[in-house]
C-alpha cells in the first residue's frame, strides 16, 4: 500500500460526490463563463457601424445631398435629424444625441464647380475614442474620395492613378467576435478554474476535515492529484461547451487541428488547478482564497494580450505576461483556431504550459505539509 | 510493571511563539487503558492529541506511540490511530454510506474487505436507518456516531477522542461510553478529554492539565489519597437543606470554612477539622434554615482537580 499515490481513489471518489452535490459551486463554475461568453460575443463589438449624425446643411443643393449620402453609404453613419444651427449642432453632440455632426457651408457646391477647395465640418464626438477615430478614419476617406474623383474628371482620367486592394486574412470580415472570443475563452476558464481547486482544499481547512485526512495515511500526491482530477475533467468539458458556443453561436470557424487545440487546452487548465492548489495551501480560509485567486486572475486580463496587444505594452507588463499561463493559451487560441497554424509552429507554447503546470502541481505537493501550522 | 507503554511522554512541549501551549507534559498510558484528559479550556488539551496523532510538531521533549517517535516516524503511526476531533470532521455533503466508504478506502480497503468492515462498523454503531442521509442532516448524537464509525474503519490500536460528548445528549453519552469500556476489553487504548467528571471517574487514568502544565496523573481514587486533596487538619462534609444558595452565602463566611461548592440540593464543605456540626446547622438555623443534614464525605474528582488547581494557581508554578 506504500504507493506514493496512497489514498487517491479514495479522494477522488469523494470529490466526484462533493462537486456533484454542491450545485452552487457547479454554478458558479458554469454559469459566469457563458454570461461572459455571450457578452463579449454579443456586446462587446468594437466593429463601429450606424454611428448616429446629424446634418446641418446650409447649402441644400444636390452636391451637398450626395456628400451626406457618401457618408451614409459607407455604413458607418446613420443620419438621425438636421440642426439649423452649427450652435444647435454642437449642443446636440453634447448631449449626446450624435457622435458626429457634419456641416456644409453655403458656398459649397459653388467653391466645389469653381475648382476653389470646397471645405465642409466634421464634429467628433471624442469622449468615446474608437468611436471617433472611426469617424475620423471614415470622413477623411469620403473626403479624400472626392477629391480625387473632382481631380480625376479635371484632367480626364478614368482611373485613380494608385489603388489599393487590400485582403484581411484569417478573419475577412473583421469580426470582433473571431478576436475576442477565443482569448474570452482563456481568461474564463482562468477564472472559472483557479477558485474551484482554490476554495476546495481551504474549504476542508475550515470544516477541520483536513485535519482528518492528515491523520490518515494519505499521501500529499495522492490528496493534490485527487483534488485536481475531478476538476480537470469538469474544466474540459466546460471548454468543450465554450467551444461549441464559439463555433455554432458566434459562428468563429476553427481553422486548426481540434486535437491540438485541446491539448492545449488541457494543459491550460491542469497549470490553473496547479496555481489553485498552490493557493489553497498558503490560504487560512475561503476569503483569503478568493482574494489570492483575484491577484493571478487580474493580470491575465490586462496583461496576456487578450484585449490589449503585449506589444505595445511598457517593459514591465510585458515582462509579467511572459510568466502568465494565459498570455501563452490565448496566442495559441488565436494561431490555432482563426490561423490554422499546427502543433509544430507552436511547440514552445505547449512546453511552457506544459513546464508551468507539472511546476505548479510539484510545487503544492512539496508545500503541502501533513502538520497543522 | 506491565509491557512498554502504548503512549508515553517526556518533557513534551509546543510554543507557539512567545505562547507555551503544553509545557514539559510527561506521562505515559498503558495498552487497553482509558486515559482521561482533563483541563480548562485552552489550557493545552486537544494540542498534546495533535501532538500525539503526528499533526503538530513537538518544540521540545519527546512522544512515542507503540514505540514510534510521533514527531520522526510520523507516517508509521497513522495506520495505528484514530481520532476523532472535536468538531467530528465529517463530509456533510456525504451520506452516512459515503462517509464511511471514502473513509475506507482512505485507509485501503476495497472490495469484501471494505464491505465486511462496513456491516461491522454499522451493527456496532447502529447507523442502518440512516445510511442514507446526508451527514449534514444528522443529530448530534448520530453524526458522533458516524465520526466514530469513520475513526474506527482501519481498526486503529489507539483511539484519541476530543471532547466525545460535547453537545451530545445524556442517552447518547450513556452509549458511548458503554462502547469505550467494549473496546478497552478488546485491548484497544483510549485517549478521551472531557469537560464532565463523571466520565473522568468511569476512566482509569486520568491527566489532569492546568495552564499548559500537566498538574497530576494517575488512577482516580489513588488520586482521591493525595494530600493535597485531604488536608490533614481538614475534613470533607456534606450539608443537605433547604434553599443551599442561601445557606451557601452564609456558611462560606462562617470562620474555618475553606471551600464551599453546591452539588444539586447539597453543599460539599471542606471544613477545618475543628469546625463542629452545631456551629454549621447554628449558623443555617440564623437565616431560617432548619432541617439540616450532615454527613461526611470521600473527596470526589471535582475536589480533586478544585483543590489541585488552588495549589497549583497559588504557588505551584512560578
Amino acid at each position: 500500500m506504500k504507493t506514493p499515490f496512497r489514498g487517491f481513489t479514495a479522494i477522488l471518489y469523494k470529490e466526484f460526490l462533493v462537486v456533484m452535490r454542491d450545485p452552487f459551486t457547479l454554478f458558479f463554475m458554469m454559469f459566469p463563463p457563458l454570461i461572459e461568453m455571450i457578452a463579449f460575443g454579443y456586446a462587446l463589438d468594437t466593429d463601429v457601424k450606424n454611428m448616429k449624425t446629424i446634418v446641418f446643411d446650409e447649402n441644400r443643393t444636390e452636391e451637398s445631398r450626395a456628400l451626406v449620402q457618401q457618408f451614409e453609404n459607407t455604413g458607418n453613419f446613420k443620419i438621425v435629424g438636421e440642426a439649423q444651427s452649427i450652435t444647435e449642432l454642437a449642443e446636440l453632440i453634447r448631449r449626446g444625441k450624435a457622435y458626429v455632426g457634419i456641416q456644409i457651408p453655403p458656398e459649397f457646391t459653388r467653391d466645389l464647380h469653381a475648382g476653389r477647395s470646397a471645405k465642409f465640418q466634421v464634429l467628433v464626438d471624442g469622449s468615446n475614442s474608437t468611436i471617433a477615430s472611426a469617424a475620423l478614419n471614415t470622413s477623411l476617406n469620403v473626403g479624400f474620395l472626392n477629391s480625387i474623383r473632382a481631380l480625376a474628371n479635371r484632367f480626364g482620367l478614368r482611373d485613380v492613378p494608385v489603388e489599393v486592394r487590400p485582403q484581411i486574412l484569417y478573419n475577412p470580415e473583421m469580426r470582433s467576435p473571431n478576436f475576442f472570443l477565443p482569448g474570452v475563452i482563456g481568461i474564463v476558464l482562468q477564472i472559472a478554474t483557479t477558485f474551484t481547486t482554490a476554495m476546495s482544499l481551504v474549504r476542508e481547512r475550515e470544516r477541520g476535515t483536513l485535519e482528518q485526512l492528515m491523520v490518515s495515511p494519505l499521501s500529499r500526491w495522492g490528496l493534490m492529484l485527487g483534488k485536481l482530477v475531478p476538476y480537470l475533467i469538469l474544466g474540459m468539458l466546460m471548454s468543450v461547451v465554450l467551444f461549441t458556443l464559439m463555433r455554432w453561436v458566434f459562428h468563429v470557424p476553427i481553422a486548426g487541428d481540434l486535437s491540438a487545440l485541446m491539448l492545449g487546452t488541457f494543459l491550460y487548465v491542469f497549470t490553473l488547478l496547479s496555481l489553485g492548489l498552490l493557493i489553497s495551501t498558503r490560504a487560512q480560509n475561503q476569503m483569503q482564497a478568493l482574494q489570492m485567486s483575484m491577484v493571478f486572475i487580474l493580470p491575465s486580463v490586462f496583461f496576456s494580450g487578450f484585449i490589449f496587444p503585449r506589444e505595445t505594452m511598457p517593459q514591465i507588463f510585458y515582462a509579467i505576461s511572459t510568466v502568465i499561463p494565459a498570455t501563452y493559451y490565448i496566442e495559441l487560441e488565436r494561431a490555432l483556431i482563426l490561423r490554422g497554424a499546427s502543433i509544430h509552429d507552436f511547440w514552445f507554447h505547449f512546453v511552457v504550459l506544459a513546464t508551468m503546470g507539472l511546476g505548479l502541481f510539484s510545487l503544492c505537493v512539496l508545500r503541502f505539509r501533513k502538520t497543522l501550522a | 510493571m506491565p509491557a512498554e507503554p502504548m503512549i508515553s511522554c517526556e518533557a513534551l512541549t509546543k510554543r507557539f511563539g512567545h505562547f507555551t501551549a503544553v509545557d514539559q507534559v510527561s506521562f505515559s498510558v498503558a495498552k487497553g487503558s482509558i486515559f482521561g484528559f482533563l483541563g480548562p479550556n485552552g489550557s493545552g488539551k486537544s494540542t498534546v492529541i495533535r501532538m500525539l496523532c503526528g499533526l503538530l510538531e513537538p518544540s521540545d521533549g519527546r512522544a512515542s506511540l507503540a514505540g514510534f517517535d510521533v514527531a520522526t516516524q510520523t507516517e508509521d503511526i497513522k495506520h495505528l490511530i484514530g481520532y476523532m476531533s472535536q468538531k467530528f470532521s465529517l463530509y456533510d455533503e456525504l451520506t452516512v454510506h459515503e462517509n464511511l466508504n471514502f473513509y475506507g478506502r482512505l485507509y485501503g480497503l476495497s472490495g469484501a474487505a471494505l464491505k465486511q468492515r462496513y456491516d461491522e462498523l454499522i451493527t456496532l454503531t447502529h447507523l442502518e436507518p440512516y445510511l442514507h442521509r446526508r451527514a449534514g442532516l444528522l443529530s448530534g448524537g448520530w453524526r458522533q456516531r458516524l465520526a466514530m464509525a469513520c475513526a474506527l474503519v482501519h481498526k486503529p490500536t489507539v483511539l484519541f477522542l476530543d471532547e466525545p460528548t460535547a453537545g451530545i445528549d445524556p442517552v447518547a453519552r450513556r452509549e458511548l461510553w458503554d462502547l469505550l469500556f467494549e473496546f478497552s476489553s478488546r485491548g484497544m487504548t483510549l485517549f478521551v478529554t472531557t469537560h464532565y467528571m463523571d466520565e473522568a471517574e468511569r476512566c482509569s487514568h486520568v491527566g489532569y492539565i492546568y495552564l499548559s502544565k500537566l498538574v497530576v496523573c494517575g488512577e482516580p481514587d489513588d488520586l482521591k489519597q493525595l494530600p493535597v486533596v485531604n488536608p490533614p487538619d481538614a475534613k470533607r462534609i456534606d450539608v443537605t437543606c433547604d434553599h443551599v444558595t442561601v445557606g451557601l452565602q452564609a456558611i462560606r463566611k462562617l470562620p474555618g470554612v475553606r471551600t464551599a461548592t453546591v452539588f444539586g440540593q447539597s453543599m460539599h464543605l471542606l471544613v477545618n477539622k475543628n469546625v463542629s456540626e452545631e456551629s454549621v446547622r447554628a449558623e443555617l438555623a440564623k437565616h431560617n434554615i432548619p432541617h439540616v443534614d450532615i454527613r461526611p464525605i470521600a473527596p470526589s474528582l471535582e475536589d480533586v482537580f478544585v483543590a489541585l488547581t488552588n495549589t497549583a494557581a497559588n504557588g505551584g508554578p512560578k
